[in-house]
């Protein structure tokens, strides 16, 4: 068989699926129109030329976006695992499972001391 | 394309970084330059891999970014306490331990 | 097809322990009890370093390339440096356990109600013991990295926590924070001059590990340009760490800013770290174009001691005295790394082992020189010191003479190795510096000793604490190695000796 007829077949499962709930959430769901429906994405902070309270960012926005690039960077140890998993085999498994418990004790520190609390 | 421009563009990257480390005065911006530093070697990494026609210098680039993320953290974390003690970012300001 | 890696996890658990009592530490700060953490806390580090301590005893007499696929050699000169680091870190622990001296909570304001309250709450920052290890750690896998990404990953691992450290005093705040800045800032400079070489070490030799670095450089460019572009550039981080004069210029504000107790780990362990190192790379991988760079280290090893010994006599604080004696000192151990043999290595040994034990003593006794406002650092308060209390007043003479390298103490020995050593390889220029400067450095030593006994004191605010016991431990250990290494040097130059080994 063609390799790539499992992909065209995934493609057309995900076309057919975002078709489909775009189509029943137009038929079915309630229509309400207010404010937050105008908003980019339906949600989040209005889009302003300048920062709440004139100009500068509160210190806690700098926190999440510190924390999330510190998570976030972790990923790149995982594609090159992605790639050869099957050669590494259980090695890599125990090892890659090692990796995350301690990014996730790091993560179980944050959470703990109140650093994803936003107020 | 000659390989070689590549190690030209990552010197000049470095030698910007360096040289906005000296001349600049907020400690973001410095730090900001820091961070150009880093990431002309990371290109020089990437273009010796190349040249040598080996992996290592992109695994090496990898780390090199997971580092700069943490020194970003735990540089970041420095400025904004030093900004909330004395409101101000400028290196210059922070001059009470060469009296 | 890959092979699955193998490791000889017996060499690296000295590591694995400290990073695992690391973590734990992090996990603790998370579920427990705030209350009870600073004991918890400390008997976790304290226990993993005395783990450790048996495991390194353990492993003592073996040595492997492949301890984790050639990223790491573990071979005698590792394991006594290791060694060195650990019983650095247990003493620089126990100074540090009295927390005092820490700040209560790092995020509040200087001067802030929210500051108030959690002092008169007696809570206490206890990161600082995760923290501790994480650098200890790093420093362990700093002096056996054999490949570029290891010893890149381990420079950053025991400095980053270094920088937070700095910042966590709690008198003096905005001084502890301006070091740490300062020190971050010229610390992550310096790194990305270390990782700028690394790249054209990798591009001349096609390898990240020391062993194909070195038989590239060896094998014909040795006059390449890359590869002196490498070696400039590493150098210059390296010798950032070690505040070689050019590049010294955050030691004196970061020494007296960062909390005594920090001060004395950072400026005993980042130095036997830092030279492990440099010993290292210089040996192993530049030892084939010695030519090329020898003159340019003899004469940064020339300024660096001349430099810190006539810097040090101006100064008025007691801390950044101590500094640029640190600095004076990273010259005298840079001429080690000049001679390129077997006992400069050795010497080199001796020499950062004394030096770390004699100054953890030094800034553990000035961590109990104090008045209503905290410890007092400046030299002219200290006169009269000799009459209140002669026993510290006498020990910290002492070991100042030791820094002089007067005979008798175990400063003395060292710089002898190590100048014996130098003068061996026909390095005349740099011993004659080497001796001229430590004869300069001894006059301010004598100044000062000559102000806590002979001159008056001025004013009768300043006390001397009780110390607790584990200070007392920590201080009564290291100045005891002192006089007994100075008396007794054999015992550890024959260990020194048959430990400088390194192997590629």
């Amino acid at each position: 068989m063609n390799p790539y007829v499992p992909i065209l077949a995934i493609g057309a499962i995900g076309f057919g699926f975002a078709v489909f709930s775009v189509a029943i959430a137009f038929i079915t769901g309630p229509k309400r129109y207010n404010r937050a429906k105008a908003d980019a994405y339906e949600c989040g902070i209005e889009p302003s030329p300048s920062a709440a309270g004139g100009g500068r960012f509160p210190v806690k926005y700098f926190l999440t976006a510190m924390l999330f690039i510190v998570f976030d960077i972790e990923i790149v140890f995982l594609y090159p695992w992605a790639v050869t998993f099957d050669q590494l085999g259980l090695f890599g498994l125990v090892e890659m499972i090692l990796f995350i418990a301690t990014v996730f004790v790091a993560y179980t520190y944050v959470w703990r001391r109140g650093g994803l609390e936003w107020d | 394309m000659n390989i070689a421009n590549y190690l030209y563009l990552s010197a000049l990257l470095f030698t910007i970084g360096s040289i906005g480390v000296v001349l600049r005065r907020n400690s973001i911006v410095v730090f900001m330059c820091i961070e150009l530093m880093l990431n002309a070697a990371n290109l020089a990494f990437v273009t010796f891999s190349r040249i040598n026609g080996n992996l290592d210098g992109q695994v090496v680039a990898f780390f090199t970014m997971v580092v700069a993320a943490c020194e970003v953290v735990v540089g970041l974390a420095i400025i904004v306490t030093i900004f909330r003690s004395r409101r101000s970012a400028s290196v210059d300001d922070a001059s009470l331990l060469n009296r | 097809m890959l092979t699955t890696p193998s490791f000889e996890y017996l060499l690296l658990s000295p590591m694995l322990i400290i990073l695992a009592a690391a973590v734990i530490g992090v996990l603790a700060e998370a579920f427990l009890d705030r209350n009870h953490l600073p004991v918890i806390q400390l008997f976790i580090s304290v226990g993993a370093i005395l783990l450790a301590l048996i495991q390194i005893y353990r492993i003592k007499s073996s040595s492997s390339t492949s301890a984790a696929i050639g990223s790491v050699v573990i071979d005698k000169a590792t394991i006594y440096l290791q060694g060195t680091i650990l019983i650095i870190g247990l003493l620089a622990l126990l100074l540090i356990s009295d927390q005092e001296q820490f700040v209560a909570q790092a995020s509040a304001i200087p001067g802030s109600r929210e500051e108030q309250e959690s002092t008169s709450k007696g809570s206490i920052q206890t990161e600082i013991y995760p923290l501790l290890s994480f650098a200890l750690a790093g420093m362990m896998l700093f002096t056996c990295a054999s490949d570029l990404i290891t010893l890149f990953v381990a420079l950053e691992v025991f400095s980053l926590p270094l920088y937070l450290l700095a910042g966590l005093s709690r008198r003096r705040r905005l001084l502890s924070q301006e070091a740490a800045l300062k020190y971050f800032l010229l610390g992550a400079y310096s790194s990305a001059f270390f990782l700028f070489g690394a790249a054209f070490l990798y591009g001349i030799s096609g390898s990240v590990y020391l062993v194909d670095i070195s038989s590239a450089v060896s094998g014909g460019y040795g006059n390449d340009v890359f590869v002196l572009i490498g070696l400039i550039f590493i150098s210059v981080g390296l010798l950032f760490k070690i505040s070689a004069v050019p590049f010294h210029a955050w030691t004196p504000d970061v020494y007296q800013g960062a909390p005594t107790s920090v001060t004395a780990f950072m400026a005993a362990a980042t130095k036997v770290a830092a030279f492990g190192a440099i010993l290292r790379i210089f040996y192993v991988v530049f030892s084939p174009i010695a030519n090329q760079w020898r003159p340019i280290i003899s004469v940064i090893a020339i300024i660096t001691m001349v430099f810190g010994s006539a810097v040090a006599i101006a100064q008025r604080d007691v801390k950044r005295m101590l500094a640029y004696s640190s600095i004076a000192h990273a010259g005298f151990i840079l001429t080690a790394v000049l001679a390129l043999n077997k006992s400069g290595l050795s010497a080199a040994l001796f020499y950062l082992t004394t030096y770390g034990l004699s100054t953890l003593a030094a800034f553990g006794i000035i961590t109990l020189i104090r008045d209503a406002t905290g410890e007092v650092t400046d030299l002219n308060k200290w006169a009269g010191l000799g009459k209140k209390s002669p026993l510290i007043a006498g020990s910290f003479a002492f070991l100042l003479l030791s820094f002089a390298g007067i005979p008798l103490t175990s400063g003395f020995i060292g710089k002898f190795a190590i100048f014996s050593a130098a003068y061996e390889t026909g390095n005349i220029a740099v011993v004659v510096f080497g001796v001229l400067s430590s004869a300069l450095a001894a006059f301010f030593y004598i100044r000062v000793i000559l102000l806590m006994f002979v001159a008056q004191s001025q004013n009768d605010s300043i006390s001397i604490a009780i110390p607790s016991v584990k200070s007392r431990i920590a201080i009564g250990a290291t100045t005891a190695a002192t006089v007994i290494l100075g008396l007794f040097p054999s015992l550890l130059l024959n260990i020194t000796q048959s430990f400088s080994i390194f192997i590629k």
